[in-house]
């Protein structure tokens, strides 16, 4: 008899994860890629990427689960049991692998959280409001106008013998900051590793202002691939920060654990990659409310709509 | 050419949670004049609030202006806003300046006024309203009108701390809707005895299957966003539907009726010795009492650049540290979509709920 598994999908604003893992939360597969603007097409993608690494023969998926921003229109197209939101999915999946994990940090693309951990369950968890100064977006336009990869800025911060003072606060006042320094002839990676200095100071003063950070602390998310940020959080917190090699891939591994909880069993198949699926916005027009209702459609099939406040504005 | 069948003066006033049904029954059953009893909000309301509104002002500024106009399209006379203890104050006098810029022909009654003023000047400005007032009349309204907002208020608490565990769906909405069309409607002290009684009924008959241990979260913050749901974009509701019990301590009934701010001082002398603002006493009061409750977590809403309201949260996160009980903030403006709110009410319900589970 086959083996059970899970599949997790984890669609951000920014890139997509996917991983399958089997019962005893062991990676099958998995994969990383770009979200581009389009999460079904990148859903695809992903699909595509897991199929090729995983093995038929000896597992079956048994049931699946989306979270990310996209969470909701993805769970409807490959038909998952477990739509939850990438909060939950971190806190679940970094205590899973890290059980004596007491503080997650955070940073994603869009948004950057603080989970509190006690006995293995999350206690208390911020998340950024109103403003995405200090994420994974603020950097890429930052490398962008600096003309180096992001991906390279961690390396680059780590050479500086100082960093620049970079105003943490807002994200329009570090990038005002930032131009000052370039036209005084400041060096790249003094502003660079200022940057980093920028992005970890202005977590700790919004984000986790007011929470109590406990040690070991496990850092997550696209930036906490930034070596530089990571080095510039040791040292405001005077601790070691833990980064997993599979960090950026915690939220997916933890919505296939919480797949794999709710001891369902309603299979899956690759199939979807290959259907056609058509998302339509209307407004309803039954009140002043105007709510738009996202309406899902597979081959041509409407199969799901959201987005009413009230029956009147039911689809179907 | 109009016809007027009556020559009651047409009053408004903005609109704030239910309360308009009880302005209603103390305008038209104690004043004898007629109130503009408006449908509930829409998003055109703080379009149009928003549009006119400085762009600093909070949110609970921009909705009542929303109001006001709307109000005015629906052909009200006399409207009136009231006055309080932030800058809510100030805002009479600036909607007055906005809405006669605007061109709109009307009287403008700013209470902010009369607040401080004699009990000579309330009986003028009744009977200004309303020439052929009778003060017997009209103290019996009043106090009708007071006694059917507390009664809504009570209903109100009971339908947000049980409607998560109806055995059948919507049985408590469908009660709770059917009592305050019947505030909506109640013209003397039978019906609204009636229609309070029969709710109450309604909602002992509900079957309902409520866990030993239910998630408890307490609601705290800033006085209008906290109470009028459209503001708070049916924060309530949406942890009713994720399946919480949900306790809220500020309504009109608590604030004006019952706790008064310097009974409630000494209680929160562990943590503040002198009155911060206009709700700040009871945000903190209501979070300690949920704290000491061992309720689950604590939720704190206010609007957007609400100072006293921001001043209440460092208490609120020595009340977290001290009593180990997670607070969400949560800052309105005039937001457009519900999407960042579902995911942090979701994470904040599931991360309760995951606790109870594995700290028994």
């Amino acid at each position: 008899m086959k083996k059970k598994a899970y599949l997790g999908i984890d669609i951000g604003s920014i890139s997509t994860k996917g991983v399958i893992i089997s019962e005893e939360n062991e990676f099958l597969a998995e994969c990383y890629l770009w979200t581009e603007g389009n999460p079904m097409q990148a859903t695809k993608n992903v699909l595509c990427r897991l199929k090729e690494q995983f093995d038929d023969a000896g597992y079956r998926i048994v049931a699946s689960g989306t979270t990310g921003s996209a969470r909701k229109l993805v769970g409807s197209m490959i038909g998952a049991q477990v739509v939850k939101n990438e909060i939950t999915a971190h806190a679940v999946g970094t205590t899973t692998l890290h059980p004596d994990v007491r503080t997650i940090l955070e940073i994603g693309g869009q948004d950057s959280k603080i989970i509190c951990v006690e006995n293995g369950v999350a206690v208390d968890y911020a998340m950024n409001t109103l403003c995405a100064a200090g994420t994974g977006a603020f950097l890429s336009s930052q490398a962008h106008r600096l003309g180096v990869a992001v991906e390279e800025f961690g390396e680059i911060a780590l050479r500086a013998k100082k960093a620049a003072p970079i105003a943490a606060r807002c994200t329009v006042f570090a990038e005002s900051d930032l131009v000052h320094k370039l036209q005084v002839g400041c060096p790249k990676e003094e502003i660079i590793a200022g940057l980093c200095k920028a992005v970890a100071g202005n977590y700790l003063n919004n984000v986790a202002k007011g929470k109590k950070i406990a040690a070991p602390v496990v850092f997550q998310g696209g930036v906490s691939k930034n070596a530089g940020v990571v080095r510039m959080f040791e040292e405001e917190l005077g601790m070691p920060v833990l980064v997993d090699e599979r960090g950026h891939l915690m939220g997916a591994f933890g919505i296939a654990v919480l797949a794999g909880e709710q001891q369902e069993d309603a299979g899956f198949s690759f199939d979807v990659a290959d259907m056609e699926f058509r998302t339509r916005e209307i407004i309803c027009g039954k009140c002043a409310n105007h709510c738009e209702i996202i309406c899902v459609y597979r081959e041509s099939r409407l199969i799901d709509s959201w987005g009413n406040r009230c029956d009147n504005g039911a689809v179907s | 050419m109009e016809i007027r069948i009556d020559n009651r003066r047409k009053i408004a006033f903005p609109r704030i949670s239910h309360y308009g049904y009880a302005i209603k029954y103390i305008v038209e059953q104690g004043l004898g004049a007629e109130y503009v009893l408006l449908p509930p909000a829409t998003k055109k309301t703080a379009e149009l609030g928003s549009k006119y509104s400085p762009d600093y002002a909070c949110a609970p500024f921009k909705h009542s202006l929303g109001s006001l106009i709307e109000a005015l399209e629906a052909g009200a006379e006399v409207l009136v806003e009231t006055g309080g203890l932030c800058r809510l104050d100030y805002y009479g006098a600036l909607q007055k300046e906005i809405i006669r810029e605007l061109g709109y022909k009307c009287e403008f009654i700013n209470l902010a006024e009369y607040m401080s003023g004699k009990k000579k000047e309330w009986l003028k400005l009744a009977r200004h309203l309303s020439p052929k007032l009778k003060p017997a009349r009209f103290t019996t309204g009043a106090y009708e009108g007071v006694k059917m907002a507390e009664y809504m208020d009570e209903i109100e608490a009971v339908y947000y701390q049980n409607a998560a565990f109806e055995t059948e769906k919507g049985s408590y909405r469908k009660a709770y809707r059917k009592f305050l069309l019947k505030m909506q409607t109640a013209e003397d002290w039978q019906e609204i005895r009636a229609g309070y009684q029969e709710v109450k009924q309604a909602f002992d008959g509900i079957g309902m299957r409520k866990p030993e241990r239910p998630v408890r979260i307490g609601v705290v913050g800033e006085y209008f966003t906290i109470m009028d749901e459209h503001s708070n974009q049916f924060l309530q509701e949406k942890l009713v539907r994720l399946g919480a019990s949900v306790h809220r301590f500020l309504n009109v009934t608590n604030c004006h009726f019952r706790a008064k701010e310097p009974t409630l001082r000494p209680r929160i002398k562990a943590y503040a010795d002198y009155n911060m603002g206009p709700t700040t006493t009871w945000t903190v009061n209501a979070a300690l009492d949920y704290a000491k409750q061992g309720f689950d977590g604590i939720i704190h809403v206010k609007s957007f650049g609400c100072t006293p309201e921001m001043d209440a949260i460092p208490l609120l996160q020595n009340i977290s540290r001290d009593y180990r009980i997670p607070v969400l903030y949560l800052s309105y403006d005039t937001q457009e979509s519900d999407t960042g709110l579902d995911t942090r009410l979701e994470a904040f319900y599931d991360m309760l709920e995951r606790k109870k589970k594995v700290m028994r």
